[in-house]
């Protein structure tokens, strides 16, 4: 099972994630939420406007797997991808993390980080990043 | 559908104005794949380019479900636009006449398919420049939609 560090709690958390989503037969669908809320390991929780839950609606009932790119600076500095499965409770989008990838361009673009051990994980972006999160 | 002044500037490198953005793709079962790309261009007013630098799953996801989204993401600036339409990529070795969508592989090539030279990542901060630039080909979308991500209103169709 995936586990998130407290780096990518921190940019997910703080900036939020660019979420894709597609019908059963690939037609993709992206929302925009710029914050979110880390539980446990892996839940990643992100509350939407109706207008957001009438456009994944439909998707994440036929197709609940998503994917989520950190949103703005994130997208530079926070090269991660997390890919789950996903449900709606009312107006919050709720995402069972099960894989984490890291996206920082050049040889590691691509690499599966979740299966990993959890201190190889912190290990790696401990010498790959300086950051521990978004700026304040 | 042609691309505003305003959509170009977003749609160039970040260093000239424009913005990282996040492409989104999925495989033909609809496992969905998103990815910020940081050399993103425009060609002919009605294509969204982005240089291939060896992207994997994007490539197999193309290859069988050609279509793409693509959001504005670092600096939004108000810019909250999600891209829709035919992507796919192309790379040298095309018959040259090879066409996707109208655009012809060749001219798409010719103009793009060496990013280093045409707009040297010279502004980006050497912690997050990649090590090399060094690009395959060219991921190019057909715009056909644009529609608007900001929470209220999203989906409202903007072109």
């Amino acid at each position: 099972m995936a586990k998130l560090t407290p780096r990518m709690r921190n940019w997910l958390e703080g900036l939020g994630a660019h979420i894709g989503t597609a019908t059963k037969k690939g037609f993709p669908t992206v929302i925009v939420v710029d914050s979110a809320k880390v539980e446990g390991d892996n839940i990643v929780k992100f509350q939407l406007a109706d207008a957001q839950v009438e456009q994944i609606k439909q998707n994440i009932e036929e197709n609940p797997r998503v994917a989520l790119g950190p949103g703005g600076l994130g997208s530079i500095r926070a090269a991660y991808q997390f890919k789950g499965s996903a449900r709606l409770e009312g107006n919050t989008l709720i995402v069972e993390v099960n894989e984490i990838y890291c996206t920082k361009p050049g040889p590691e673009a691509a690499l599966r980080l979740d299966v990993l051990p959890y201190e190889s994980i912190i290990k790696f972006e401990n010498t790959r990043w300086r950051d521990t999160g978004p700026p304040k | 559908m042609k691309l505003t002044d305003e959509m170009k500037e977003a749609l160039s490198i970040i260093g000239g104005g424009g913005a990282v953005v996040h492409l989104t793709t999925c495989s033909a079962d609809g496992k969905p794949n998103t990815v910020a790309e940081r050399f993103v261009g425009v060609f002919k007013d009605e294509y969204i380019v982005i240089a291939d630098m060896f992207a994997q799953k994007t490539r197999v996801n193309l290859f069988e479900n050609p279509i793409g989204v693509i959001t504005i993401a670092h600096p939004v600036k108000g810019r909250t636009w999600a891209f829709r339409g035919p992507t796919t990529i192309l790379q040298e070795g095309l018959p040259p006449d090879y066409k996707f969508h109208g655009a012809v592989a060749k001219e798409v090539l010719d103009e793009w398919g060496n990013w280093a030279e045409k707009e040297p990542p010279s502004e980006v901060p050497p912690d997050i420049k990649p090590p090399r630039l060094v690009q395959r080909g060219v991921i190019i979308m057909k715009v056909e939609e644009c529609y608007s991500y900001k929470p209220e209103e999203a989906g409202k169709k903007i072109l």
